[in-house]
């Protein structure tokens, strides 16, 4: 993974809608944490940093055991601020592009390969995937499979994964939603990438239907 | 760099693989037992200041150019010095060890240092004459000018310098670092290159 530097993995949230005791990346769907799937997933990428907040204890001491080298950022704030902050917080003294990923996704190892090939370094890259709710941010396509949108509803074919490498896109500290820090800096290319969000139990039974097909 | 940043960094566990007391103490066959004494610190379970004379009373049956001879030789973590060698003028040394044992040591990693002042006669310690306040650094520098503050360290001793700077890392290379301090940290590493990572993206 030579060209990404950098790869910021949130994790602060509660997680109040799946309502389990535990930070929703610590979740286990085929015997492991949704983390462990990412950490596997990120391995090669050099700077792995990793935002912390509900029980960082024990996230801490989970991700530390498998992969020493990461640096987490702290979200002490992480009731009352949304992740568009704790990727500020993680991104605020990085002049290079990253790559931002959720951490309550299970995602599909090919297709996150492919993501990643697509990345050339010379501009910022948005991962789509097929629309599976209602209560999804949506996003409008052009001709060229550009993103030229987001929107609440209508539904459109495709939402936004929770996936992007960004270029010259900067989080701000009053961000609202990590969409629309991206939103001004439209039409920005998309790719598609096959994942599971783990909200609530009902994604969690979705998930755990499709875990065979990703390749782990 | 936009504005003038400190880099502040405790000695002991952190620019050092080992803590130096214990190493002093093993010329007195006391190695574990300093060791025990020097891990409660860390935690805050003795203050500071009480276990740090303490720990000298010790230790000054040692003549001092035999302590500066071990303190020369303490295994040192080889990235973050590198990483202080390349910025001298922006990277010091916050330790509450004495002048009198680090001497060689500073004069070998060649970066300013705030640390705790002895008094002595000859080869031999004679008592702590100011322990240092790690906050206290810390406002020197900003006196100086320096805007960013960033410090780095483990332990119970370097909660004064998280609470007066404007950026600060919990660095659990050598031990897990005190909950308190965590929880006054914006980041949390566990390795040398992880650290250094950091450290360069906050120049």
């Amino acid at each position: 993974m030579q060209n990404v530097e950098h790869v910021i993995i949130s994790c602060a949230g509660l997680g109040s809608r799946l309502g389990l005791n535990k930070p929703k990346c610590l979740v286990e769907i085929g015997g492991r944490a949704l983390i462990d799937y990412q950490l596997d997933l990120l391995k090669d990428i050099p700077d792995i940093r990793i935002v912390v907040g509900f029980m960082e204890e024990e996230l801490i001491e989970h991700v530390r055991s498998i992969h020493p080298n990461v640096t987490f950022i702290r979200n002490p704030d992480y009731r009352t601020t949304t992740n568009a902050y704790s990727l500020y917080l993680a991104s605020a003294m990085l002049k290079e592009p990253f790559l931002i990923v959720d951490g309550d996704l299970l995602i599909d190892r090919q297709s996150f390969h492919d993501f990643v090939r697509h990345i050339d370094g010379s501009c910022s890259l948005i991962g789509i995937t097929p629309s599976k709710t209602e209560e999804a941010v949506f996003v409008l396509l052009d001709d060229e499979n550009r993103v030229t949108g987001f929107r609440r509803q209508p539904r459109t074919d495709y939402e936004w994964s929770g996936i992007a490498y960004l270029k010259d896109i900067t989080i701000h500290r009053e961000g609202k939603y990590v969409f629309s820090e991206i939103e001004p800096h439209l039409p920005v290319k998309a790719e598609v990438i096959k994942c599971f969000e783990i909200d609530t139990p009902e994604d969690m039974d979705v998930a755990i239907r499709g875990f065979k097909t990703l390749g782990y | 760099m936009n504005k003038k940043v400190a880099f502040c960094l405790d000695l002991d566990g952190t620019i050092t693989r080992e803590e130096i007391l214990p190493l002093l103490a093993r010329d007195l066959g006391l190695f574990e037992e300093m060791l025990a004494l020097t891990e409660a610190t860390i935690k805050g379970v003795i203050p500071f200041e009480r276990s740090f004379k303490l720990r000298t009373m010790i230790l000054n049956a040692i003549p001092l150019s035999r302590v500066q001879e071990i303190v020369s030789q303490v295994a040192l973590s080889p990235l973050i010095v590198d990483f202080m060698q390349a910025h001298r003028e922006n990277t010091f040394i916050v330790t509450g060890n004495l002048d009198v044992w680090l001497k060689s040591l500073v004069e070998k990693i060649g970066v300013r240092t705030f640390c705790s002042l002895a008094d002595y006669k000859e080869d031999k310690l004679i008592g702590v004459r100011e322990i240092l306040n790690k906050g206290k650094a810390v406002e020197q520098l900003r006196a100086e000018g320096f805007e960013k503050i960033i410090a780095i360290g483990d332990g119970m001793g370097d909660v004064p310098m998280f609470e007066k700077s404007d950026y600060t890392i919990a660095y659990g290379g050598v031990h897990t670092p005190i909950k308190t301090l965590i929880e006054l940290s914006n980041v949390v590493v566990f390795t040398e290159e992880a650290l250094c990572r950091m450290l360069n993206t906050l120049l």
